[in-house]
């Protein structure tokens, strides 16, 4: 079978990928209404400044002169130069990534110490209370807009209890981890939910197959049974989850982002999107894309290593 | 004119601080946090035109003069004074004795005319207009320079105390990486060395920016000892309102902008605030499109100005200030904010007359009501609220709103290109002078009056004569008619001014904001 | 927007099925009605009565401009429907039916599908939207347009595995062996087999077209004022959760309760698909 071949075959399909979504963004960026020098100078300037800032960033070209030139760029390694925060954006997104890479990770690792074991325990007590109860607020989860949770978070944890701070980074490893527990958990929660409710399903279907029967007949004890057997299998859902839901954390990155002034890349895309600033929407596109596909990739991987079936 | 010559003196800033301080004796030393709402873009006097670059780049260049307190006049800066000879024509500046840029380099003749020059290059950023006047800059000594003009301008003093006339090192910017002026511009404004009270150390964008005190500043405090009385000044960007206000409350910052007028009521209550709502040159109001027929190409209700009076007499600005503003503000007496040299004194413009309104817009033909789309920043929660109670009130005399709510992108580009019925909007001004604002609201070869497309032939002439008219009187009569006229012709909704609300914990001291939004950290400090 | 698997066995799925459907159905009834169960007109201003903390004469309070919250929340469930019906019909539709027709011919068509499907998972669908919206300009249709652009994909996608399944089973053998032609084999004998989960999925996407439509709305992208909707009212209140948390709670329970609705009743569906197989 060779995880070498899988994996060059996965890298082969997803340039087509890369190849359309650099053309879409390119062209969706320029349809947006509105030049980049009016978005920067805003209402005093007079005809003559924008006309002069438009023809120093080449936005008066004709479309195919500048797709030409950001092609040319772009196979260089060059996403040339933020036009409004007037510093490359290379060095802008290795300034931001991490924040947003962070806080994802951070979100992730919420999501999954929240979700597995209430799911074992709402598969273990299926039908009675406990389980009712935890399923309805997992429902919760899911039913809440990511921008309300986050609001309700800090305005009750942060401001009225005092528990956590509400805002910014922080300095040092353990503040930034203080200060990052409040976002995280606001976009772990629905990923939470979500693990949560498939994780349930996936024990619970787990736990009435034939093989576990057997294991239990076997005489393994039930702890082994549910951690060998069960955890293993219903992992395996959990990850295509992943695979599945990462963009979309990425998307939920944005709101959290904005609403707990983390100067992460989620904000840094809204901010471009409405400041016109075309090179930073363009390398940010590109970056997420390289970055969503490599993670897909390695979904497969590890996908493949708890379940050789997968690419057989 | 007559021979001016003002005094050198730093006691001035004196009085700032007993204003600020009531009396205690400042602190020396320590760290302040200031958030501000958003981060600054571009750092260089010249090339920006964002106010949150222009409200802090005082902190870092220095201005040959420097506006006061109230906005109205000017008081010294890196000169000491000047001199204008008998017939307005030439001015004569005379620098400090022994003032240096931040890195310890010495303020030279040089480096003022490099920096003026660069300022009024006609090809370099959208200030330039305000230096139009000069002639030529001499150097006739190390510490003097002398500026000839092309005719009297009594506008040149406040040209002088504004942002884009500050003071930078020829040295360090020509040796700064870049082929062409504007690559180097770009170079030294990620790390801008001025002659201001502080400098630049570290700027992470959209984050944070520190500033670090200038040991080289020469305005003294009350101590006799060089300002700041700050060791390190930081500002943090927390663009989210109710953020920001939490980490005031929090104490994880000393100080705050922007304050939501919604909350400054409750924050007034809170033992450890100090709640500031400070005069201002903030004017809010909505902008019609004047032109005989719209983009579309139907015909313009808006045109005819007893169409734009009534919608004028429909606003009850009270009720706006109440539901908007929470109280705070007074209605509009010009479209100068009151704080504005010369601006008009008097009752408030068209006060609230429905009964008027509805038979202006009768007599104009619309007794059936007009249609009107207005145009506002999606997400903005003041511009929601102001469309919001103009769309309730004017419906009430049969005009129905739809409301537009845009990115800031598409909105400036709707605008310029006249396509839009109304827009609310806000204004501040950047220099101690009514010709700024006067050359955006009301003389039309500037940007066509707000692109409203309104053009008044007699306002147009009045204003070019007032651009060389040195006499004070008759000076302040052009502008007055101009006002006047403006007013009846309400090419704009005058609505209400705003203070500028700032809350600031209690040690902090000594902090300003001036009229024209130039906050100035150079006297504050942190007490007990 | 985050994409569920769940496949819990049927159990009591009445229950679960008749409460998610008098949720929705009395949200319905609002939503056709809500001048006769407002107690006030939505758009009224009182400059007297801003910011009133709940009461007997306004249940829920009222917003800055005096304006009665309960009319407002309940107005807004009619905004918040037609979100979740109208920016996802056009999707269901459409993309169910590219998605069978690819999955019954494959080929090039296929091959590009797929490269699409990457480039929409792989894209925020939030900035995805919001790109859209700012292309559009705002407001309720344009929001339903830019929703329906990228949301036809999941169900053709979904649809498009389904019929991959069915076609391999052994009575699409049989249908073809019997020379039925395709659009009868697709109609008549794989859509009933393969429409169970895309309904399901109708359910889960229109809950989330809500929480998507009431975060533009929350941005200033979605509907727009005076019109009440569940995101912009929590947007107007956004500057009031600590002074008066009454016009950002109801508006927030209220989103949520209408999730719940769209998950009880898609999950109770789903169980009596599956009961019935």
């Amino acid at each position: 079978m060779g995880y070498g071949r899988f994996v060059l075959r996965r890298l082969l399909q997803s340039v087509p990928t890369f190849a359309l979504i650099t053309v879409l963004v390119f062209l969706l960026v320029r349809l947006l209404p509105g030049d980049p020098a009016s978005a920067m100078l805003g209402d005093r300037a007079t005809d003559a400044t924008v006309a002069r800032i438009n023809a120093a960033l080449g936005t008066d070209q004709p479309i195919a002169l500048q797709f030409l030139r950001f092609l040319g760029r772009l196979l260089q390694g060059d996403f040339g130069q933020s036009q409004v925060l007037h510093m490359p954006v290379t060095e802008l997104i290795g300034e931001r990534m991490p924040v947003t890479l962070l806080l994802s990770a951070y979100a992730m690792v919420m999501a999954i110490v929240i979700a597995v074991p209430l799911a074992f325990l709402m598969a273990l007590h299926r039908g009675r209370m406990l389980d009712t109860v935890l399923r309805g607020m997992f429902q919760l989860g899911l039913s809440m807009p990511t921008f309300y949770l986050g609001l309700l978070f800090l305005t009750v944890l942060g401001a009225h209890l005092r528990l956590f701070p509400v805002g910014g980074l922080g300095r040092g490893p353990v503040d930034m981890l203080y200060h990052l527990f409040l976002p995280a958990l606001t976009l772990g929660f629905s990923l939470a939910a979500v693990i949560a409710r498939s994780l349930r399903a996936a024990i619970l279907e787990v736990l009435e197959a034939d093989y576990v029967d057997f294991a239990r007949a076997k005489g393994l004890p039930e702890r082994l049974v549910l951690g060998r057997h069960v955890l293993r299998n219903a992992l395996i859902s959990t990850v295509t989850l992943f695979g599945i839901n990462l963009g979309q954390l990425i998307g939920g990155a944005v709101i959290t982002e904005t609403i707990f002034s983390l100067p992460g890349v989620g904000r840094l895309l809204i901010d471009a999107v409405f400041g016109r600033d075309y090179p930073v929407i363009e390398g940010l596109t590109m970056v997420f894309a390289v970055l969503v596909s490599f993670i897909f990739i390695a979904t497969d991987l590890f996908q493949a290593w708890l379940d050789p079936r997968v690419h057989q | 004119m007559a021979r001016r010559h003002l005094e050198v003196f730093s006691a001035l800033l004196l009085a700032l601080i007993v204003a600020g301080g009531a009396g205690a004796a400042p602190v020396r030393g320590g760290q302040m946090i200031y958030a501000r709402a958003a981060d600054s873009l571009f750092l260089d006097p010249v090339l920006n035109d964002a106010n949150v670059d222009i409200w802090v780049l005082t902190n870092l260049y220095d201005t040959l003069l420097e506006p006061s307190a109230d906005g109205r006049s000017v008081t010294p800066g890196l000169a000491s004074g000047y001199v204008l000879s008998p017939d307005g024509l030439t001015m004569v500046l005379t620098l400090r004795p022994g003032i240096k840029f931040a890195d310890g380099s010495p303020v030279l003749a040089g480096d003022v005319k490099f920096s003026l020059d660069r300022a009024r290059d006609p090809k370099a950023g959208q200030w330039n207009f305000l230096l139009a006047a000069i002639d030529a800059i001499d150097v006739s000594a190390p510490d003097t320079v002398a500026i000839r003009l092309k005719h009297p301008d009594p506008t040149l003093p406040a040209a002088l105390a504004t942002f884009n006339t500050g003071i930078l090192p020829e040295q360090a910017f020509m040796a700064a990486p870049g082929a062409t002026l504007e690559e180097k511009a770009t170079s030294f404004a990620q790390h801008p060395l001025g002659a201001g009270p502080f400098r630049l150390t570290e700027w992470h964008r959209n984050l944070a920016m520190e500033l670090e005190r200038n040991p080289y500043y020469w305005a003294k405090g009350e101590d006799g000892k060089a300002l700041p009385y700050l060791d390190v000044l930081r500002f943090e960007i927390i663009p989210d309102d109710a953020t920001r206000i939490l980490k005031l409350q929090g104490g994880e910052v000393d100080g705050a902008e922007f304050i939501p007028l919604a909350r400054a009521a409750e924050l007034q209550r809170d033992p450890d605030l100090q709640m500031q709502l400070l005069p201002a040159s903030e004017v809010t109001y909505l902008t019609f499109m004047t032109r005989p027929v719209t983009k579309d190409g139907k015909p313009n209700p808006l045109a005819d100005p007893r169409v734009r009076q009534a919608l004028n007499y429909a606003l009850d600005k009270d009720a706006f200030i109440h539901v908007v503003n929470f109280g705070n503000g007074t209605p509009m007496a010009s479209f100068m904010p009151s704080t504005t040299p010369l601006a008009v004194a008097g009752a408030p413009l068209y006060a609230y007359d429905p009964a008027r309104a509805k038979a202006l817009l009768a007599e104009a033909g619309f007794d059936q009501g007009i249609d009107l789309s207005v145009m506002l920043l999606a997400g903005s929660a003041k511009e929601i609220a102001i469309a919001s109670v103009a769309q309730q009130m004017w419906g009430e005399i049969g005009v129905r709103v739809t409301l537009e709510q845009l990115d800031n992108a598409t909105a400036t580009a709707r605008y310029r290109g006249g396509d839009f019925a109304a827009r609310v909007s806000t204004w501040t001004n950047d220099i101690a002078d009514p010709s700024e604002i006067t050359s955006y609201f009301a003389y039309s070869p500037n940007i066509e009056c707000q692109h409203s497309g309104f053009k008044d032939p007699v306002i147009d002439a009045d204003f070019e004569a007032s651009q060389q008219e040195t006499d004070p009187e008759k000076r302040a009569a052009l502008f007055r008619d101009i006002q006047v006229r403006f007013a009846a012709a309400a090419p704009i909704a005058f609505l209400f001014e705003s203070p500028y609300s700032v809350a600031l914990r209690k040690p902090v001291h000594g902090f300003q904001q001036i009229s024209l939004g130039n906050n100035i950290f150079a006297a504050t400090y942190l007490g007990n | 927007m985050t994409v569920a698997i769940d496949s819990a066995p049927p159990r009591r799925s009445h229950a679960t099925l008749i409460i998610g459907t008098v949720i929705l159905a009395v949200m319905l009834l609002v939503a056709l009605v809500p001048g006769l169960v407002a107690p006030y007109d939505p758009l009224r201003f009182d400059y007297h009565g801003t910011l009133a903390p709940p009461s007997l004469a306004h249940l829920f309070g009222t917003d800055m401009y005096g304006r009665d919250m309960l009319s407002r929340t309940l107005w807004a469930t009619r905004v918040d429907l037609q979100i979740a019906i109208f920016s996802t019909l056009a999707p269901v539709i459409i993309g169910s039916l590219i998605g069978m027709l690819i999955g019954y011919y494959g080929g090039i068509a296929d091959v590009v599908f797929n490269r699409l499907v990457d480039v929409v998972v792989t894209f925020p669908f939030l900035v995805l939207v919001i790109g859209i919206v700012a292309v559009l300009g705002p407001g309720l249709i344009n929001l339903y347009i830019a929703i329906g652009l990228v949301d036809w994909v999941f169900f053709a996608r979904l649809a498009r595995a389904e019929i991959l399944v069915q076609c391999r089973l052994d009575y699409a053998h049989a249908a073809r062996g019997l020379g039925y032609g395709p659009a009868r084999i697709l109609f008549r004998h794989l859509l009933p087999n393969a429409i169970g989960p895309i309904i399901t999925y109708w359910m889960t996407d229109m809950a989330l077209a809500i929480l998507l439509g009431s975060s533009l709305g929350y941005l200033g992208l979605g509907a727009q004022p005076p019109l009440a909707e569940w995101g912009t009212l929590i947007a107007d209140g956004k500057n009031f959760m600590a002074t008066a948390w009454w016009i950002t709670v109801f508006p927030g329970l209220a989103i949520v309760i209408a999730g719940f609705g769209f998950s009880l009743a898609g999950d109770g569906v789903a169980d009596l698909l599956r009961a019935r197989e």
